[in-house]
């Protein structure tokens, strides 16, 4: 609670710092009270205290997933550090990305509906700007519209499955809806599950899962790189931990409601996400669809819905954004020395900066889940989870899915070790992007062997 | 009895489905990014209709509070989403969604 | 020396590491001495472990030692410990030994390379992830090893970058990989639910309670060993390895002989007691490495490239290995991966530096006479040749004599066509053999002023592993020469509780001799004809430009017997390789291969044209969704 209340101390200042004249000194300001954020609700592990009339529930997976959150924002803003160099209203887009974690903390530890809605529409809103922050880029506008016309569309349906549940159990609050429906199981009106099914649409597109999914590549792709990131990662993460928070201590009683559906969409979620990823020439868009892939395999959890579900997710969430910032950094660099984000611009970069691309490397095994990778006990974690709930059907087609993965993952190895480019001079790092490739990379490896400590937490 | 209550609840249901509706088929239809703005409008009041309803027959006002959050929220929206729009209406001069369509595949 | 077996993978990726981070900035020399220093380190703690295990008795011979618990979920836990057996210590040392051998040459091979230091540090890191493999207590290790040896055979085969078709190799070895790798994780995920263990102890404690030929056993083998199809190179995944000739030729050494290829060999091996209890994968084990071994022999008939023909001698091989894997003749197996190994290295580094005498050619055809000028590697390659044609008593006769002895027991025909493939094993490696080193030079004036004998980096491990090739085979006597086969003793304990399975099994000493008798003879044969065909009649293949002609014309009736022979022989064999290789090995299997990837990329292609950046589109398929999700719900 105190970290939330800091994060919205800090947006708040950045927006003073505008009139009061000490944007300069901003930056580290920021990065401060990141790291104050995490120690802050660390040291909430193990405390479970209720806020607002049980409004919010600060357990341990709201903790961890806070720590996850601020984290990954730490670490974003060590690589947007230059973006924002270059920018003349800093102070408004650090507001604006401040904002979108107040709401993604408050979608972490959310236990009444209503704080869902508010923290997915304080991020959303933060992130509808963010979008489109290049005014006079076509690219960037239609991203913005294209997010902000569904995301408003989505939240629609959302809305009206919330007002249904609310109908039929008289409450918003999570507990009293979980225990409604162990009271009267068996005769539950088909309203309810209406409800259930529309929010579950609602989730299912903030974490872009098929068919819910067609905005995201274009969003990804128009958006500036950055804020790509941004979504690739935090909004990702914390729209998964809202939804898993929500199917957990809500439905998991009445799986065979959305069981099947689910299953379905993680299915198609699989193919369209890999299997599209494939044919893509440009990296960034290469990696939004490479995103939707991970959303599906991140359905697996759901599915599984045991006591193994909570501690893979955070895994897999934690590997999935470290690898994606690794990947997002060295994007970033390149696109600022070629000016070009196909996959021709990492030709040769094996040869013109042999860290970077050592990285891209590690990142990129790391994603396709390659052993001693993160993300390789990531999805070792999941399908685990699953297994032991008898999924094994998802479990074969993740795993084939994932053969397809390192066809699409390799073409940027491929590119950077065994092809050269036209351009063949070297390419620049800046001290803080080194810094923040070191950590990510050191963190890759670390959590591939301390992966039992991390899954132990929840 | 309120006036809320003369009429059955089923009643409210189904007027608030039929404005979901309505305000669905009016973002499906319209290519005016300012009508489907109106129309996800209406889908938001249809939610709002129903969860006062329901608030009204329950004797629980968390449902109005919720609709007091969906309307400030909906009011930032709209301001997000016109300054979007107007950023695009300078840059093409057109409110048509049909020309977004250079990010695709 | 046991206690500190954690040392033997460590000191590998402490030289991978050092070499990974500073190596850019070292001297050549400097980071050749690191790179192999590490190697040598490891290989001196492999030493004693071998010794002191050889003095241990029975049992004291096991010993596993546990770092820490590296996964636990649920039921499911693993720990990174490591296993020290017979078999295992057998393995390191190998290994470390061979590895050793091939660091040392590399200083020497790849001198002129400007990626000499990065080199070094693939080869460490190759080690590393091989030593893993083999020191793991637990599937689940292994296959970290497995797939890290899998990723560094990409790096090193496709080290000479710049050229596409080696890119190409690079990445059908890593795919060909993947697929047995598939295969193998599913064994895993299978003995994991069967046994609710990975743990190598466990499993095959629980195994000794199944009845032989139970259908999970069964099942649980063939993905197994469908994995070490992929990695071992067995048919039909066989074809990267001959196409992984790409690299470096230290790296086609280590994988060939010390490394990789042993994998899927080791793995069998470890797991015999599950292998045992499944007669039918045996059998399959057995047919397809005789398939492989013949397969691979007729191929090699007719290849031209030095490395190609070691290449295809090798997948021949390792088919000899999984033939004697299969008949249940486990020791067999395990001493002909030994014997294999020192012959393979020494044939393989002895091509190495006759290409870098040729200055990078690699056709035989442009060889010859090249005696005089490389008489150390003449003298080395000559040995090689000899022991892995089996010329008694080098290395090779006793490994190959011992599994075909076996196989002639377990069935005539199989032993038969056995026999038949070392007897092309023994021709097409003399053929090399002569082509290379007797007769004209044929190559240019420029190559022929250039040609030299290699360094002493280069020579020296020739020299060693020759030494090998001819005592190695030594540690294996047949029981006829009422000596102790002192591997078999040694390995004991490992195989035990599969040989109470199998039937015992002992020819007579009659037989045993007039087996070896058959060998011996047809191979001289074999011998002599090819030295009538390269040395005394000097011929040499056509180059690619002519079409093979018919027979010579019956003018040197002195040489009819050749004539013949090449007429319903070589010919049809010729042929048959030849199609093989271009119908068989090239459009159908890789047409498999590269179909499956090209399916779905091509699937990608299309799909991508869903996102048709229309929102009026995505905003229909969202609602068409939410529609058919509602009905679904109602039609529950």
């Amino acid at each position: 609670m105190k970290s939330l209340i800091l994060l919205s101390g800090l947006g708040v200042l950045t927006l003073l710092s505008e009139i009061f004249n000490f944007k300069r000194k901003i930056f580290p300001v920021v990065l401060l009270g990141l790291l104050g954020t995490i120690v802050l609700s660390a040291m909430y592990w193990n405390t479970n205290k209720h806020y607002f009339n049980d409004m919010m529930f600060f357990d341990n997976y709201a903790v961890a997933f806070t720590c996850l959150i601020s984290f990954i924002a730490f670490a974003w803003f060590l690589l947007s550090q230059n973006y924002f160099n270059e920018e003349t209203n800093l102070t408004d887009h650090f507001a604006l990305i401040l904002f979108a974690l107040v709401g993604a903390v408050i979608m972490v530890s959310y236990q009444n509906m209503s704080m869902l809605f508010l923290g997915i529409e304080t991020l959303s809103l933060s992130l509808y700007v963010l979008a489109g922050s290049r005014k006079n880029d076509l690219h960037s506008n239609e991203a913005a519209l294209k997010y902000f016309l569904m995301g408003a569309f989505a939240t629609g349906f959302l809305l009206f499955g919330i007002a249904l549940i609310y109908g039929v159990t008289g409450s918003f609050n999570l507990q009293t809806i979980a225990n409604y429906i162990t009271l009267n199981s068996g005769n539950i009106p088909a309203l309810f599950y209406t409800g259930v099914l529309l929010m579950m649409v609602g989730m299912a597109f903030k974490i872009s899962a098929a068919p819910f999914h067609f905005w995201a590549p274009d969003v990804y792709q128009g958006s500036p790189l950055v804020i790509t990131a941004f979504m690739a990662t935090i909004v990702k993460t914390a729209a998964f931990a809202a939804f898993f928070r929500l199917f957990f201590t809500c439905f998991s009683t009445i799986e065979s409601v959305w069981g099947n559906i689910i299953f379905v969409m993680a299915i198609l979620t699989l193919a369209v996400g890999n299997i599209t990823a494939t044919y893509q020439e440009s990296v960034k868009r290469m990696l939004a669809y490479s995103s939707i892939a991970h959303a599906g395999y991140m359905l697996l959890a759901i599915l599984a819905m045991n006591k193994f579900s909570a501690g893979s997710i955070l895994f897999y969430t934690a590997a999935y954004s470290v690898a994606s910032i690794t990947a997002f950094t060295v994007l970033s660099i390149i696109i600022n020395k070629s000016n070009n984000e196909a996959i021709d611009a990492f030709n040769g970069l094996g040869k013109r900066n042999p860290f970077l691309a050592f990285a891209m490397t590690v990142a990129m095994l790391s994603l396709a889940g390659i052993p001693p990778m993160a993300g390789f006990f990531g999805k070792y974690y999941l399908f685990n989870a699953a297994l032991q709930s008898g999924q094994t059907t998802i479990v074969l087609v993740a795993v084939l899915a994932s053969l397809v993965g390192v066809y699409y993952y390799f073409k940027a190895i491929i590119a950077m070790y065994f092809k050269s480019g036209s351009d063949s001079s070297p390419v620049e790092v800046s001290f803080i992007h080194k810094l923040l490739l070191v950590l990510t990379l050191v963190l890759i490896f670390a959590m591939g062997l301390m992966s039992d400590f991390v899954i132990r937490l929840l | 009895m309120s006036t809320i209550q003369a009429i059955p609840l089923n009643w409210y249901i189904l007027l608030s489905a039929v404005l979901f509706v309505i305000g669905v088929l009016g973002v499906l239809y319209r290519r005016n990014a300012i009508i489907i703005f109106m129309s996800v409008e209406l889908m938001l009041n249809a939610v709002n209709l129903l969860l006062t309803a329901f608030s009204s027959y329950r004797g629980d006002s968390a449902g109005q509070v919720f609709v007091f959050f969906i309307m400030a929220v909906a009011a930032a929206e709209v301001a997000v989403g016109l300054a979007i729009l107007i950023v695009i209406y300078r840059n093409t001069n057109s409110t048509d969604i049909n020309f977004l369509n250079k990010l695709k595949w | 020396m046991i206690k500190l077996v954690a040392l033997v993978p460590l000191f590998p990726i402490i030289g991978f590491l050092l070499l990974g981070l500073f190596g850019k900035k070292w001297s050549k020399s400097l980071a050749s001495i690191v790179g192999s220093g590490a190697i040598f380190a490891s290989f001196v703690v492999a030493v004693g472990i071998f010794i002191e295990l050889l003095g241990a008795d029975a049992a004291h011979k096991t010993a596993t030692f546990s770092l820490f618990e590296w996964i636990d979920a649920g039921k499911f836990s693993v720990a990174i410990s490591f296993l020290i057996d017979p078999l295992s210590s057998l393995f390191i040392l190998i290994i470390t030994g061979i590895g050793f051998l091939i660091h040392l040459y590399s200083a020497g091979y790849m001198h002129d390379d400007e990626g000499h230091n990065k080199f070094f540090s693939y080869l460490n890191l190759f080690i590393f992830f091989m030593l893993l493999l083999v020191l793991g207590s637990n599937y689940v290790m292994m296959f970290v090893g497995w797939e890290g040896v899998g990723l560094c055979s990409y790096l090193l085969i496709g080290f000479w970058f710049k050229n596409t078709n080696y890119n190409n190799a690079a990445k059908k070895a890593f795919v060909m990989n993947r697929i047995g790798d598939l295969g193998f994780l599913l064994g895993i995920v299978l003995i994991f639910i069967t046994f609710g263990s990975v743990d190598y102890a466990t499993v095959f404690e629980q195994a000794t309670h199944f009845t032989s030929g139970e259908t999970v056993i069964t099942t649980i083998t063939i993905l197994l060993f469908i994995g070490a199809m992929g990695k071992s190179a067995q048919l039909p995944l066989f074809t990267w390895l001959p196409d992984a000739m790409a690299g470096p030729t230290p790296v086609s050494a280590l994988i060939h002989a010390a490394t990789m290829v042993t994998a899927g060999i080791y793995m069998i091996a470890r797991s015999n007691i599950l292998f045992t209890l499944a007669p039918v994968t045996l059998e399959i084990v057995a047919i397809t490495g005789l398939a492989t071994a013949l397969f691979a022999a007729t191929i090699g008939l007719a290849q031209n490239d030095i490395k190609k023909v070691l290449a295809y001698s090798t997948v021949s091989q390792l088919g000899l290995m999984f033939l004697a894997l299969g008949v249940g003749a486990y020791t067999s197996g395990v001493f002909h991966v030994m014997t294999h190994a020192f012959f393979k290295a020494l044939l393989f580094l002895g091509a190495g530096s006759v290409i870098h005498a040729m200055s990078g050619e690699q056709d035989i055809r442009f060889m010859g006479g090249l005696k005089k000028h490389l008489p150390i590697t003449f003298l080395t390659f000559l040995i090689g040749t000899m022991a892995i044609a089996g010329v008694p008593p080098f290395a090779g006769f006793f490994s190959k004599d011992e599994i075909l002895a076996h196989v002639f027991e377990h069935n005539k025909i199989m032993w038969l066509l056995g026999i038949l493939t070392s007897m092309m094993t023994a021709f097409y490696m003399f053929r090399l053999f002569f082509l290379v080193f007797s007769g004209q030079f044929r190559g240019t004036k420029e190559q022929a002023h250039h040609l030299h004998e290699s360094p002493k980096s280069m020579t020296i491990p020739l020299i060693v592993l020759a030494v090998l090739s001819v005592l190695g085979g030594f540690l294996g006597l047949p029981e006829t020469f009422h000596a102790k086969h002192l591997l078999e003793g040694f390995l004991e304990p490992v195989f035990e509780a599969s040989e109470v399975r199998m039937l015992p099994n002992h020819l007579t000493h009659l037989t045993e001799w007039a087996l070896m008798g058959v060998a011996v003879i047809t191979m001289i044969i074999v011998v002599l004809v090819a030295r009538s065909k390269y040395v005394k009649n000097n011929e040499v293949p056509v180059p690619e430009s002519t079409t093979l002609k018919p027979a010579h014309k019956l003018v040197y009736n002195k040489y009819f017997v050749d004539e013949f022979y090449n007429a319903i022989f070589v010919k049809p064999i010729n042929w048959l390789s030849q199609k093989f290789h271009s119908i068989f090995e090239l459009q159908f299997i890789d047409g498999i291969v590269n179909g499956m990837g090209s399916l779905v990329v091509w699937t990608g292609r299309n799909l991508r044209y869903a996102q048709t950046g229309n929102v009026g589109f995505y905003i229909f398929a969202m609602v068409l969704s939410v529609v058919l999700i509602l009905l679904v719900n109602y039609l529950r």
